[in-house]
This record gives structure tokens, sequence and C-alpha cells, in this order.
């Protein structure tokens, strides 16, 4: 991992003055913005069985689907189609540490992102402060959806990575990273849904199906509970793209 | 990394360097050496092999076979301490549009183990060097004429005053001005570094190269110093003389003079004068007083003069050497 601090600064500089950085964070706030809005209208017009803050992370996946992509696609892809990751190649850094660095970078960028979201639900509390001495915003779903966003996002950002070391076109790359996240966040949506648990053919999948709940593990997370499991997934899901990314780029050049 | 402890005979080896792209072969039992402190010209026709080489050299791409050392690491076994003693400008410099040029150089000094309490002074240094701390230092590199993009490219090859330097065409799209800086920068690291460069202005090879490396299709044609290599590709002195005496008859006359001699007409002019070319071996002892001999025989001479052959007539015998063996087989 040489010179893994000098690139990772670098890398956070350039997503700092990239005008991509900035657009993709406009972005993501307008539609974090309207999600909060439609979910604290839904929850004043009639009681709901969930927070405002809870109902704005059930739809986590449209922000992971749309925004994420928009945010790693340029890391590799880019590098290779100007041509400088070969030049960056030829200096003694090396690509483990090329590839964490940018990976780093664009998961510090995600949670950054994700944190802008939290003025929001202090401009609320602060202007509504408590309904019928109620506190509007648990802080403590907030901090466990937000670990969850985290905590998932080593995996997802390693994704987007992955998909951006496979392809010269930012585009392209946007869209594996779109098809690859979609696929992840409805398999475990779906298995989730699907009464398994009474399809005796089907028991060999329930092991499995457990570990993938997506949603599950953001309402685990959310109500504060705390499960290995998901870790260990979203641990090794990262390590396993990451080290398929270095040898993405090793096999390219 | 492993630091060797004395200087190697060669900073540049390249070993039966062969790479296969299937079934197609771009280069094939490749050989040569670049000696510490030479530089040499690495030449060849479009699709000869040369940026493959480099590549292969700079470490940045695998070969199929053979070896590749550089200042006496092996480039696939020790990549890191291989690259640390390396520099590589290659074709078409890519570089990052949206830094500034000093961001640029600072950033890759860092990544070349550059001291950081020398990285300032370093990237200065070489912002003097290739002239630009003036015009260019604080300027992105996006917005930059292909003449200053060129510079930091080599600039950034200089940072860490590596072992070996590798500049794929370092002067392709300069105008004359820029050619000439660029042809003296190169010129004052002889001695310091083995400098390997790429170039298809002949001139500027034979200008700055101590020694030529030519390859075609993939294979090496010929190595040496320019004036070994004439002597190999091109064995006869070459005189274009005019005169008014008849083909048959100066025959006669330079076979008695030189019985090697081959004569045929160039062009015939007005008054009867006729421009002839004539072949002499290089090692033949009337080379010295041609025109003597010929006067003193009787022929009437209007101008002699000996061709002079440069490294572009010497690569295209190279060259179509191989050419007509490839041919042949």
């Amino acid at each position: 991992m040489r010179h893994f601090k000098t690139l990772l600064f670098h890398e956070l500089k350039l997503a700092l003055y990239s005008w991509n950085t900035w657009a993709t964070a406009g972005l993501f706030l307008t539609l974090m913005g309207t999600i909060y809005w439609f979910a604290l209208l839904e929850c004043s017009r009639s009681p709901q069985p969930w927070t405002h803050v809870e109902g704005t992370f059930k739809l986590f996946w449209l922000p992971l689907l749309c925004i994420l992509p928009l945010l790693t696609m340029r890391s590799f892809s880019e590098e290779r189609r100007a041509g400088t990751l070969s030049s960056l190649l030829t200096t003694p850094a090396s690509i483990a540490a090329i590839v964490w660095a940018k990976f780093l970078s664009a998961w510090i960028t995600w949670v950054i992102f994700w944190l802008g979201f939290i003025p929001f639900t202090l401009l609320v509390n602060l202007r509504l402060g408590s309904v019928n001495e109620q506190r509007l915003s648990d802080p403590s779903v907030l901090i466990g959806a937000l670990s969850f966003i985290f905590m998932s996002g080593l995996l997802h950002v390693a994704i987007g990575i992955l998909c951006s070391c496979l392809t010269r076109s930012s585009a392209l790359a946007a869209l594996l990273t779109f098809i690859t996240l979609l696929g992840l966040t409805a398999a475990g949506g779906a298995l989730e849904s699907l009464p398994i648990e009474s399809w005796t053919w089907l028991g060999w999948l329930r092991e499995p199906a457990s570990h993938l709940r997506t949603f599950g593990h953001l309402q685990d997370f959310a109500a504060g509970v705390i499960d290995s499991r998901p870790l260990v997934l979203y641990i090794t899901g990262n390590l396993l793209c990451l080290g398929l990314a270095v040898l993405a780029v090793e096999g390219q050049e | 990394m492993t630091e060797p402890t004395t200087q190697p005979v060669a900073a540049v080896v390249a070993e039966l360097l062969t790479k296969r792209y299937g079934s197609l072969t771009a280069i094939e039992d490749l050989s040569f050496t670049v000696a510490p402190g030479e530089i040499v010209g690495f030449l060849g026709p479009n699709g000869a092999g040369k940026s493959t080489t480099m590549k292969i050299l700079a470490g940045t791409m695998a070969g199929t076979s053979g070896r590749a050392t550089i200042w006496g690491e092996s480039v696939s076994l020790n990549p890191a301490a291989a690259k640390s003693h390396l520099a590589y400008m290659p074709e078409n410099n890519p570089l990052p549009d949206d830094l500034r040029v000093e961001e640029y150089l600072t950033l890759r000094a860092k990544l070349k183990n550059v001291e950081n309490k020398d990285v300032q002074a370093r990237v200065e240094k070489v912002m003097i060097d290739c002239d630009l701390i003036r015009r260019a230092k604080g300027r992105l590199i996006g917005h930059l004429s292909k003449g200053f993009r060129q510079r930091v490219g080599i600039a950034d090859a200089l940072l860490a005053q590596p072992k070996v330097i590798i500049l794929d065409e370092p002067t392709i799209g300069l105008d004359p001005h820029q050619i000439l800086g660029i042809r003296d920068l190169i010129r004052s690291l002889r001695g310091q570094m083995a400098v390997l460069i790429s170039s298809h202005i002949l001139h500027e090879v034979e200008q700055v190269c101590d020694k030529v490396v030519i390859i075609n299709r993939g294979r090496l044609v010929a190595q040496g110093k320019t004036e070994d290599l004439r002597r190999e590709l091109l064995p006869n002195a070459v005189f274009k003389l005019t005169s008014n005496t008849p083909l048959a008859q100066l025959l006669e006359i330079c076979l008695q003079i030189e019985s090697a001699t081959k004569i045929e007409i160039q062009e015939s002019l007005d008054g009867g004068w006729v421009r002839y070319q004539i072949a002499i071996p290089t090692s033949s002892p009337i080379r010295e007083n041609l025109a003597a001999h010929l006067i003193k025989a009787g022929v009437a001479l209007r101008e002699i003069a000996e061709e002079h052959y440069g490294l572009e007539d010497i690569f295209l015998a190279a060259t179509r050497r191989t050419t007509n063996d490839g041919l042949k087989n």
C-alpha cells in the first residue's frame, strides 16, 4: 500500500474541486429533501407505523441507485480513457493503493452526502420541536439508519469502483453499477417478501436469503440491533470487490 | 525494496523480449542494452513494436516471454524497485487536464519517492529546466498548448532524478524552437541518466544519441553507433559528379582506378553534360582523392561531391534489408 495517503488526499482534493461532485451532491440533497418532505407529509396526514425518518430511509435505494453510480463511474474509467492510469502505474505506487485510495475517497464523499441529510431533520426539529409532547425525531433512529448506510456503503461503493475498472466508458460504468446494485437490493427485497419458509423445495435458500435481506438490515440498524452477520457480509463483499478491482487493473495494463 | 549497491553494467536490459496478441506477434526475441549515462535512439517504422517494447520496459505491459531489467532490477519480478529507478513518458503524454502544473508535479514527486523536504525544490528545479516556471506554473494542464504539455511530461520524467528515462516520441507536435529546447535538455542528461528515446525525427536522434537501436516488424535489425552502422549497412561511398565524358569511357577509367566501382547515369544535362552517380567501397584508398585521379585520367569535371549518409539512409537500409529478407522467406 505504498503512497496510499498521498493518493487518498489527491483523490479527496479532486472530488472537492470537481463540478461532478457538487452537481451530484445537489442532486442527492434535492432527492433526499423531496423524499423527506413527502414522508413528513404522510406522517402529518394520518398516523403511520413508522416515523418520518424511518419512512425516508425506507427509500434509501433511490439515492443508492441514482446517485452512487454518478459518484463512482469516473474513478477508473475516465483515467483509463485519458491514459493517465498508465502513467500513474509507472510510479512506485502499488495498484492496491490506487484502488483503495479511489474507493475510500468515494466512500467518504458518499458518507458526507448522507451527513448532509442531518440538517433537514435538525431544521424540522427546530421548527416543530415536539408534537403531542413527543419528540418528532428520535436521534437513535437516524444514527442507526445512517450507520446502515455507511456500513452497506462499503460494499455498494466497492461495487461502483469495480464496475468503473471494467470499462473505459463512464456511462457504461454507471449503468453496470446501477444494474448490479439494483440486482443486489431487489434480490434482498424480493427474498424478504417471498414466503420461503413455507416452500420446502426452496429450503436451501433460507440461509443465504437471510443474509441478503437488505431492508431487514436497515430495520435492524435503525432499531439499534447490531447483528454481526451483515457486518461480515458488507466487509467481505467490499474486500472481494476491491480485490477483483485490483486484478482487473492489473489485467488490463 | 532492494537498492543495488554497485552500478550495473547495463542500465536497461531487454533480453529476448517477445509480446504476442493471440496469433499476432508485436515483438519477437528483441535484445538490446542501454549503458548507464548513455542516450540511445530507438527507431522503427510505424507498427514496428517500439511503443510495445517501451511499455514492457516501463512495466505497464507484461511481455509474453523474455527478460527486462531496469538498473539491475527485474521489471516483472521486482516492479516497485525497477520503477523507482525509472521515469517513463508514454506516447501522446497523457496528463490530467484538471490539475495545475505545479500541483501535478508535486503529486508526481511524492509518488516517485522524492523526500518530502525536497519536493518543493525539485518541482521548482524541473520547472526551470523545462521552461515552465514563467508561463505555465499555475495554469491548468487542460489549458496548455501541445508544446507545454510535452514539457510537463519531460519535467515529470526528470523529477525524481531517475537512473533511466524512457521517452516515447518526446518531440512529437512541437515547433522547431521547442524541439531545439527539448534536444538541448536531453543532451544535458548525457552521463547523468540512461535515456532511451523513440522518435520519428531521425535527424534529431542523430544529433542527440550515442547509439541507435533499429527494429522492424518486431525484430531487431541493427544496433550500435551511427558510424559503425553506416559502415555495416552502407558499405559504399557515393559521389555525384557532372562530366561530359561518355559513360563507357568513364567506367573504363574508374575501373582502372578502383575495380569495384559502380556507375549509373542520374540525369542528362544541356551541352552534353551528364550527372553520374559513382559508388566505390568506403574502405577504398582512392576515396579521399577521387577527383584528382579522374582529372589526371583526363575526365572533364564540372562538379564532384561525396554524398553524406545520414541516419535516415541507415534507417532505410536497415529496414529495407529486413523487409527484403522477409519477402524472400
